[in-house]
C-alpha cells in the first residue's frame, strides 16, 4: 500500500519537480542551498501527501507546500560555499535563439526578483506562473485586493531596483 | 510594468544549474530527515519540558528531608507537587494541539500564525515555571526563616539579635535575588533559542500582516 503510493508520489514529484526547482532558484544563492531545499520540499511534500485527496491538481498542492516550506519552514543555514558552477543570478532559458540585450533585460529583472523580501517573491513567482490573484490570495491567506494593490508596489520596486 | 510580462513569457522554459533528479534519486530524498523549523520547534519543547520536569523533581526531591516537610508543612508541600505536575501535563495538551494544527498545506499566512501560537504556548510554559518557582521558593523562604532551627539559631546571634526586622529582610532578600537571578538567565537562554529559530519567521508574518492593513 506504501510502497503504491511511494511510486504514485515520486512519479508525479518528477513530473513536477520543476517547479521545485524555480522556487530553490529563487530563494536560494548557492548549489548546497538549492539542494539543502530541494530535500526539505521533498521531505514536507512527502509528510503532507497521504492527506492530498486530488480534489485539486498535484502542481497546485504542490505550490503550497514548496512556497510554505521556503518561506516559513526552511532554515537557511549560514555556510557559504562557493559554487561557480551555479549562478542563481542569471536568468537562464532552454532555447539558445534569443536576443542578447533582451536576454540580459531578463537577467537584470531576475536578478532584481532576486533581491525583494520572501514574501514578496513569493507573489511574483505565482504571479510568474500564471497564478489568478484568486489563486495568490488563497495561498498565501491574504485578500485579492491586497495581493493586487502589493503586487503593483512589487511592480514599482522592482522598476527602481532596475532603474535606480 | 510590461518587464515582468516579458519574463512571464519566458518563465516556464527557464533552466536550472541544478539538474533535474531521477526518480531513484527523488526515492533517496524520501527517506532523509526534516530539518524544518516546526522539528526544532518540537525537539525544543520536549527538552523544556522535560527541563522542568526534572528541575521539579529535583527540588521537591532536595526538600525530601523531613524537617523541610515539617517545616513547611504537608498539605503545602504534596500540594504544590500535584498542581505543578497537572499544569505540566495541561500544557503538554495544548503544544500537543498547536503542534497537530501546524499543516503544510493551509495558507501561509494561518501556517505562521499556528507556528507562533505554538511558540506563544511554550513561552506561557517558560512564563508559568518561572512564576511558580518564584513564588514556592518565597513561600519556603518564609516559613524557612521562621522555623528552620539554624537560621532562627542564627538570627539569636549577638550582632542580628538587635536588627530582627533586618535579619529578616536580608535573608528574604537573599533567596529573592538567587530565585531572580535564576529566573532572569533561563529566560534568557530561552530569548536566545527561539530567536534564533524565529526571526525570519516573524519577519515574513509581519510582513503579511501588514499587507492587510
Amino acid at each position: 500500500m506504501r510502497k503504491d503510493l511511494e511510486q504514485e508520489f515520486v512519479q508525479q514529484l518528477e513530473e513536477n519537480q520543476n517547479i521545485v526547482h524555480k522556487i530553490c532558484r529563487l530563494y536560494t544563492n548557492d548549489r548546497a542551498a538549492h539542494n539543502d531545499l530541494f530535500q526539505e520540499v521533498t521531505v514536507q511534500l512527502w509528510k503532507a501527501y497521504p492527506k492530498f485527496r486530488g480534489d485539486s491538481k498535484f502542481s497546485t498542492w504542490m505550490y503550497r507546500v514548496a512556497l510554505n516550506t521556503a518561506i516559513t519552514l526552511y532554515r537557511k543555514s549560514k555556510r557559504r560555499v562557493n559554487t561557480q558552477d551555479y549562478d542563481s543570478v542569471q536568468f537562464k532559458i532552454a532555447d539558445e535563439i534569443q536576443d542578447d540585450e533582451q536576454m540580459e533585460q531578463l537577467s537584470l529583472l531576475y536578478g532584481a526578483v532576486k533581491q525583494l523580501n520572501d514574501i514578496e517573491k513569493a507573489l511574483v513567482f505565482l504571479y510568474l506562473e500564471d497564478k489568478s490573484y484568486r489563486e495568490i490570495s488563497e495561498t498565501m491567506g491574504i485578500s485579492e485586493v491586497n495581493a493586487r494593490v502589493k503586487m503593483n508596489r512589487i511592480k514599482t520596486k522592482l522598476t527602481n531596483i532596475i532603474n535606480p | 510594468m510590461d518587464q515582468l510580462d516579458i519574463l512571464k513569457s519566458k518563465w516556464q522554459s527557464q533552466t536550472s544549474d541544478v539538474p533535474n533528479y531521477s526518480k531513484e534519486q527523488l526515492r533517496g530524498l524520501l527517506a532523509k530527515k526534516s530539518s524544518s523549523i516546526v522539528k526544532w520547534l518540537l525537539i525544543i519543547a520536549i527538552i523544556e519540558f522535560a527541563v522542568f520536569a526534572v528541575l521539579g523533581f529535583f527540588s521537591h526531591g532536595l526538600n525530601v528531608e523531613r524537617n523541610t516537610i515539617a517545616i513547611i508543612g504537608k498539605p503545602f508541600y504534596y500540594g504544590s507537587i500535584i498542581l505543578h505536575y497537572a499544569a505540566i501535563l495541561v500544557f503538554i495538551y495544548l503544544f500537543y494541539q498547536n503542534y497537530r494544527n501546524i499543516s503544510t498545506v493551509q495558507p501561509t499566512r494561518s501556517l505562521m500564525n499556528k507556528i507562533l501560537k505554538t511558540r506563544r504556548t511554550m513561552k506561557w510554559y517558560i512564563w508559568y515555571n518561572l512564576i511558580y518557582m518564584m513564588l514556592v521558593t518565597m513561600i519556603v523562604a518564609v516559613l524557612t526563616i521562621e522555623h528552620d532551627p539554624n537560621i532562627v539559631k542564627l538570627s539569636q546571634t549577638q550582632e542580628f539579635m538587635e536588627h530582627p526586622t533586618l535579619f529578616y529582610f536580608m535573608m528574604l532578600g537573599a533567596f529573592f535575588v538567587v530565585t531572580l537571578a535564576m529566573c532572569v538567565v533561563l529566560f534568557l537562554i530561552y530569548q536566545v533559542i527561539y530567536g534564533v529559530l524565529l526571526r525570519r519567521l516573524k519577519r515574513n508574518y509581519n510582513e503579511l500582516k501588514r499587507m492587510e492593513i
